[in-house]
């Protein structure tokens, strides 16, 4: 075995890293890139549903993805906890029942001359770096460490649950893997109790009220616990911890002000890329706070 | 071994808001929590209220909080709930308290799943013969059906922390039963019923009911298959209807999401009032460029094929 391999993925970018969260895609493949992680991006596949769709539609769209990553022996990339949920869910139940498997392979991918066998592995781009390339690694490329950082990490739902599928047993670094990922870029971790909780966003549009409590609970817990930014895997809960932050603000009547990273962003920083490059200007709640203490650090 | 029970002791009527009182307490090796409780009970203070019926495992009766998380006392050995030879125990976070560890079931859980009218209804008249209903079918309900109300997943609900209101997702799974049950009748009228306010589609699904069942009924599925069902006959209120359409329209026709149609669709084309409540997020994005601009959406490479699978389901599911 060479000392280290090249590593490739079939890269799912998902639809908000160019949508609503324009800013993750490039930051990603910024980052990707200069940790010499190859990736190959998946253009002609379908939105994982995000749990909106229903799954007897969206399982085959799923099992197509899969077995388009499969046809090229690459696992898959996610940069979104919903999208690796998703696909992760979709993925067990079409691993765990080949009659199911196989009945969607025969009525959905099978006019296309597609058939997906069971092989795939779904992996986010957080896994990724504690698994595969190892944070040890990574640290040893930090050239910007975040030592003035403090920083809440927020997982997403579905980087956590349903346990048995997303922290099987062997795998159990991955309910520390963000807090490890922010010491191993040198920043210190914000322990919260909402680390693992729902952001709010699914219920946005069905009930707004319950959805501005969850943001305005979590971001004014990092607050007050003293973090300057919150990170997360999940682009979904960026737009809610981001985007209906204010909202959040008027109904709690309080302010909060919480800058709230990508992980590809604050990994980006901490590589020495600039704000700039990690597109941080397209935020709505200002990274300012973030960028001056990464700055500082940056100039010393 | 000897144990220290740290208990919560809550009585209307004598201590107003409560206090703790400790018991030591010699157990064996094998003692379980309940059986701390039930021996305290018998030697030391009769006043000690808990609630235990099966004692196995099975009922679920005897849910509370051991060192903050919700557990079922008669399944957890104090050699391992034991922390620094102490145990501390507590109702339920969310409940209206009777007395000590007993709390008011009706309010937290049966009268919601009352409110489910978790009854199957065949339609007059009844067949001549008995209904037969498929093994395979049965396989299904019966996992949904050892559901004993326990309230764990309630427990660790979201949703419910925020908004007891909510029904929460005990009475949704099974609510699930009758939904899944090939002899109902009125499965749309549940459905629309489940889809009022502080029904099914409050649910963010995040999966924390499915950790917390103790008897692996999955109850964050359970919820799912019920939207599922839902959105397969277009039930919901008229939002999550908006909502849900505009998604799959999005997804079939161009092979992922165009989310600002989605945001404007959803509130309703000729909704003013709601167009204009976006307004002001919406153009604090535009001026971040964060926005994407709807309907001006290009199609993904693989898209007929999406429309394909999304054309097959709709001629499946009719």
């Amino acid at each position: 075995m060479g000392e280290r391999q090249q590593m490739r993925y079939a890269f799912y970018p998902g639809c908000v890293a160019k949508g609503g969260c324009p800013e993750l895609y490039p930051a990603a493949i910024k980052v990707a890139e200069r940790l010499g992680i190859e990736l190959i991006e998946m253009k002609d596949v379908g939105c994982t549903g995000a749990g909106v769709l229903s799954r007897e539609v969206s399982d085959p769209i799923n099992a197509r993805t899969l077995a388009k990553a499969e046809a090229i022996g690459l696992p898959i990339m996610t940069i979104c906890s919903t999208c690796q949920g998703c696909l992760m869910q979709a993925n067990h139940r079409l691993v765990t029942d080949p009659e199911y498997r196989e009945k969607i392979n025969r009525e959905y991918l099978a006019e296309e001359g597609l058939e997906y066998r069971g092989t795939t592995d779904v992996k986010h781009f957080l896994w990724i770096l504690d698994e595969d390339f190892g944070l040890d690694k990574l640290q040893e490329m930090v050239v910007n460490p975040l030592e003035e950082l403090n920083v809440a990490a927020f997982y997403g739902c579905y980087l956590r649950r349903p346990p048995e599928v997303v922290v099987p047993k062997g795998k159990e670094s991955r309910k520390v893997s963000l807090e490890n990922t922010i010491k191993a870029l040198g920043g210190n971790v914000v322990a919260t109790k909402g680390k693992g909780k729902c952001c709010g966003f699914p219920i946005l549009y069905p009930n707004e009220r319950n959805s501005l409590e969850m943001c305005g609970t979590h971001t004014l817990e990092a607050k007050d616990k003293g973090a300057d930014a919150m990170v997360t895997p999940c682009p979904l809960c960026h737009l809610e911890l981001d985007g209906t932050q204010s909202r959040a603000e008027q109904h709690k009547g309080k302010k909060i002000n919480l800058p709230v990273l990508h992980l590809p962003q604050l990994v980006g920083l901490a590589l020495g890329f600039s704000p700039k490059e990690m597109e941080m200007q397209r935020h709505l709640v200002s990274t300012s706070p973030v960028e001056e203490k990464a700055r500082k650090k940056a100039e010393v | 071994m000897q144990v220290n029970l740290n208990v919560r002791r809550y009585d209307p009527i004598s201590n107003g808001s409560g206090s703790r009182q400790t018991y030591s307490v010699e157990v064996d090796e094998q003692s379980t929590v309940l059986d701390a409780l039930i021996q305290v009970k018998d030697q030391q203070d009769a006043t000690l209220s808990f609630r235990g019926s099966c004692r196995t495992g099975f009922c679920g009766d005897c849910t509370m909080r051991v060192n903050g998380k919700a557990k079922w006392a008669c399944r957890l050995p104090v050699s391992k709930a034991q922390v620094d030879g102490e145990i501390t125990l507590d109702p339920p976070r969310l409940v209206k308290e009777v007395k000590d560890l007993i709390y008011d079931q009706e309010e937290f859980l049966f009268d919601k799943y009352a409110a489910t009218k978790p009854w199957i209804e065949p339609s007059p008249p009844a067949p001549a013969e008995e209904h037969i209903v498929s093994q395979e079918k049965i396989k299904e309900l019966q996992e949904a059906s050892s559901c004993t109300l326990c309230g764990m997943c309630d427990e660790g609900c979201t949703v419910l922390v925020i908004d007891k209101t909510f029904l929460g997702p005990a009475a949704l799974t099974r609510a699930f039963k009758p939904v899944a049950d090939p002899r109902d009748r009125v499965i749309e009228r549940r459905l629309s019923e489940l889809s009022e306010k502080r029904g099914m589609w409050d649910c963010v699904h995040c999966f924390e009911a499915t950790e917390h069942c103790p008897k692996g009924i999955d109850p964050t599925d359970r919820i799912l298959s019920l939207r599922d069902e839902a959105i397969k006959r277009g039930i919901g209120t008229p939002r999550v209807v908006r909502h849900n359409d505009s998604f799959a329209k999005s997804i079939k026709s161009s092979g992922w999401l165009d989310e600002a149609r989605l945001a404007i669709e959803s509130e309703g084309l000729t909704n003013i009032g709601g167009l204009m409540h976006l307004v002001p997020t919406a153009a604090k994005a535009m001026a971040h460029r964060k926005a994407p601009l709807p309907y001006l959406h290009k199609k993904r490479p693989g898209a007929k094929h999406i429309k394909r699978i999304f054309e097959t389901w709709e001629k499946g599911s009719k």
